[in-house]
């Protein structure tokens, strides 16, 4: 009974996700018999893996597919950029001596004070908040995005 | 007697634990003022704490320092009810 409940779900998820595609009858031919093939596997033990097989199922397939109510993966690459864009943007550094390994304090001549304002600028640019007693250590642009990357899982 | 390895510009236990505080006033004080609706008014208060911690920057009396911090505390607890009253 749950699983028929479940089924249905992953089909009422499927069609909706469909129609907002960009409409490739390929892509909907490809999405329809793999929810159909997971129809007869469901059952108690299975029911929660195929609902996340079938919607992964869905969402590789529907890659022009809108995200609902999140914000894009980051990369290693992304972070570092907009690390180094906000650092750009702050007036005490000299934007042609600024690179990842630059040190705040050694090579940039900045303070404590001032790494203090990095670090906040770094919370407001990606949403989180920086406990002091992390926020302190990070002194390189490179350490930052080391630790942006752990804190939120990117990997690479 | 064994030679020091500690470099002759580290800071005490006191000092050291003063200067954590002092900057976790200023942390607190950045925090609150971004609660601070207006955008000009963010500006200018960002840029009175910035002035007023870098003007003290280089004191060294002890009691100077306790006295400023706890100038610092009261601003900062000002600005909070301030901005409590301004939310209701």
């Amino acid at each position: 009974m749950a699983a028929r409940v479940l089924q249905q779900c992953v089909r009422s998820l499927a069609r909706p996700s469909l129609r907002l595609c960009s409409g490739n009858p390929a892509v909907r031919a490809a999405a329809a018999p793999a929810v159909a093939i997971h129809r007869p596997l469901s059952f108690a033990a299975d029911s929660r893996r195929t609902r996340w097989l079938g919607q992964s199922r869905v969402s590789v397939v529907g890659v022009l597919c809108r995200q609902y109510g999140d914000l894009p993966p980051l990369t290693l690459e992304t972070i570092k950029d907009r690390v180094m864009y906000v650092l750009k943007l702050y007036d005490k550094i000299n934007p042609e001596k600024l690179q990842t390994s630059s040190h705040f304090m050694k090579d940039l001549g900045l303070d404590s004070l001032d790494q203090v304002e990095i670090i906040m600028a770094m919370e407001d640019e990606f949403g989180f908040e920086i406990p002091d007693a992390e926020a302190e250590k990070l002194m390189t642009p490179e350490e930052i995005v080391q630790y942006i990357a752990d804190k939120k899982d990117v990997y690479e | 007697m064994a030679i020091s390895r500690i470099p002759p510009a580290a800071l005490s236990l006191k000092q050291f634990l003063q200067r954590q505080r002092v900057l976790g006033i200023y942390r607190n004080m950045l925090r609150t003022i971004r609660q601070v609706p207006d955008e000009a008014d963010r500006k200018y208060l960002a840029d009175w704490a910035r002035a007023e911690f870098k003007r003290n920057k280089d004191a060294t009396n002890q009691d100077a320092i306790r006295m400023m911090i706890t100038q610092a505390n009261n601003h900062l607890e000002e600005l909070q009810k301030s901005l409590a009253l301004a939310r209701s």
